[in-house]
């Protein structure tokens, strides 16, 4: 017990110390970057949403994706600390309060992404005041807020555990409701789009099971990179084995998601008729060069998992980040390629709110890709991901989230 | 099940295709640039107004679109702030502008393409005062607006004015519960087919083919 204490001191201690200029110099441009992403969404508020490329027939865009993609990755951390201790097997060598930390940063980015698509943020009281519970929307907002707090407690919990505070019983219980809930959270927002019956190519059972498979994709390779980024600056010490660990797990989860996807496009194409629409297109239509990057990037990243002769630093960083850019991209043929059939394609009357490209009438609007953001959603996208370093550099710098001694080795 | 049923009856062998509806829709609720509630659609070529089919066997069908009004809204159940609901009375899907946050869940909830419309700015008008009846609800800058049936008309117990204003008499606007309305009487006469029935969203607008 005392020598956990001490352990906890020592992390506090040498938490403290860790950071030189580059990591102070990390958080100056985050915090700008983020200053300047709140006065675009100022901009956006004040001049119109007209100024993104959103309009009434693609109604989201960037930054739902983005939504998407965040929730996602704020997975990987939360499961991979909870899951060992959760079943009571071996962990991953004390990353886990690093690991926890990107899934609070990641939460918090997706929680933003929400907030700068709305028209009216002023009017988000309304959700608590006259919340309708039978909205999907409504279950994701209740089930991110809880999943943020719980990640909270967790992290504190395994530091007052490593403290001696707390029980590791007590631990172990919080570690299975904060499993639980990111399995619900990824479902929750999953059936966000996969419950509406007006798009085909959302409108699927494998819809949340896929977004699980999708979040464990990204979370794990996240953390890959983080820790193997952290491990290089001297931040913590991480015996290779438990990377190699980490590596196969990513290696499977890449494999359950592109089956997944497999599954999906045949149930849809194997039909024909409209199904076979939205197979080709992702296959070969204005889709097409997302859905490559994401199956060929896949692929590349669970050969790298799978070969061990491949396992090396450089190329496992390689892999995660391909993994990333392919669920990334997953999430771009997702959302858009839910406005991308249109279930009434009659010509009609068009204006510039109707649809992005309107000059064309609504066959032209579907010839390319019928959303691609403006400038000033890549501006605002920039900014609230500068939100996001710039938490994780000041909980890197003031957290203690450091290993203790004993758990490294 | 509402008390009432309130919808439409568009006879599809009357309509001319003149967007007298949309356009009477328009000023009588003083939409913005840019926004129609209603659109005249063309089941035919590539164009507004173009034949489809070849020479000798061309067809051209217009159809009317706007909220469909559904027994079994999607954007209903979707609205996390319950901006858009059901009036428990007549049926009608209704908007409260006042409530809507913006979110446009409802925008993608909705099968029926781009019968919902977003104020994307603050709104825009190209001539400088306001039009329509003064009845009509103010317009805001982002939130989700839609058809509302002509309310602020059915207040006073008039027709919707699309109905009213169809030079081609191929609007019918009346209870579908009822019976003995003549848009009751007319499904039960004509052959009739709804939008994307499909996704069971059971629409009140019924188009008489």
């Amino acid at each position: 017990m005392s020598e956990n204490t001490q352990a906890a001191k020592a992390a506090k201690a040498s938490a403290a110390t860790f950071g030189g200029k580059g990591l102070n110099l990390g958080i100056a441009v985050a915090a700008v970057v983020t200053v300047a992403g709140i006065g675009l969404w100022i901009m956006q508020l004040t001049g119109g949403l007209v100024q993104t490329n959103m309009r009434n027939l693609d109604s989201w865009g960037l930054y739902i994706t983005m939504f998407m993609f965040l929730v996602g990755l704020s997975a990987g951390g939360l499961i991979i600390s909870s899951v060992p201790r959760a079943f009571g097997m071996k962990g991953f060598g004390g990353i886990s309060k690093v690991a926890v930390w990107t899934s609070i940063c990641c939460t918090v980015l997706a929680i933003g992404f929400v907030v700068v698509d709305l028209g009216q943020p002023l009017r988000l009281w309304e959700l608590f005041a006259y919340s309708n519970l039978g909205s999907p929307l409504m279950w994701d907002i209740i089930v991110l807020a809880t999943y943020l707090v719980l990640s909270i407690v967790y992290l504190w919990a395994t530091l007052r555990a490593e403290a001696g505070k707390v029980s590791n019983t007590a631990l172990r219980v919080v570690s299975v409701i904060a499993l639980v809930c990111a399995v619900l959270v990824h479902s929750v927002t999953a059936w966000i789009f996969g419950l509406q019956q007006a798009h085909e190519f959302w409108h699927t059972a494998l819809l949340a099971p896929w977004f699980v498979s999708s979040a464990l994709v990204c979370g794990t390779a996240l953390v890959l990179v983080v820790v193997i980024a952290l491990r290089r600056v001297g931040y913590l010490e991480l015996d290779q084995a438990y990377v190699v660990k980490l590596v196969k797990m990513l290696g499977a989860f890449v494999l359950v998601d592109l089956y997944f996807f497999g599954c999906d496009l045949l149930t849809a194409g194997f039909p024909g008729g409209s199904g076979a629409e939205v197979v080709t297109m992702l296959v070969s239509g204005p889709l097409a060069p997302f859905f490559w990057v994401e199956i060929v990037g896949c692929a590349l990243a669970a050969v790298v998992c799978f070969v061990p002769k491949l396992r090396t630093n450089p190329l496992i960083v390689v892999a995660s980040l391909l993994a990333i850019v392919g669920i990334l991209c997953k999430r771009v043929q997702l959302l858009v390629g839910g406005f991308q059939i249109p279930n009434i394609d009659y010509a009609a009357p068009m204006s510039s709110l109707t649809v992005t490209d309107w000059t064309g009438g609504m066959a032209g609007a579907y010839q390319g890709m019928v959303y691609t953001p403006s400038p000033l959603e890549f501006g605002v996208v920039l900014g609230v991901v500068g939100l996001g370093a710039l938490l994780l550099l000041v909980g890197l710098k003031f957290l203690p989230l450091r290993p203790p001694v004993e758990d490294v080795h | 099940m509402a008390a009432q049923r309130f919808g439409f009856v568009i006879d599809t062998k009357q309509c001319v295709g003149c967007h007298t509806c949309a356009v009477l829709c328009k000023s009588e609720n003083n939409i913005p640039d840019g926004l129609w509630w209603n659109r005249i659609l063309t089941d035919g070529g590539e164009s507004i107004d173009a034949f489809g089919g070849s020479y000798q066997a061309a067809s051209r069908t217009f159809i009317p679109m706007a909220c469909q009004h559904c027994d079994n809204p999607a954007c209903v159940k979707v609205c996390p702030v319950g901006a858009t609901y059901k009036d428990p009375e007549t049926g009608v899907v209704r908007q409260d502008f006042d409530k809507c946050i913006g979110c446009r869940m409802c925008m993608a909830a909705c099968p029926y393409t781009g019968v919902r419309s977003f104020n994307w700015e603050e709104p825009q008008y190209s001539v400088d005062h306001t039009m329509g009846d003064a009845d009509a609800p103010a317009h805001q800058k982002h939130v989700v607006e839609k058809c509302t049936m002509c309310w602020h008309r059915l207040a006073k117990g008039e027709n919707p004015l699309c109905v009213d204003g169809c030079p081609a008499y191929a609007r019918f606007w009346g209870d579908f519960n009822d019976p003995n309305s003549e848009v009751s009487r007319l499904i039960r006469e004509r052959e009739h087919m709804r939008l994307l029935e499909d996704r069971g969203t059971e629409p009140s607008v019924y188009y008489l083919v």
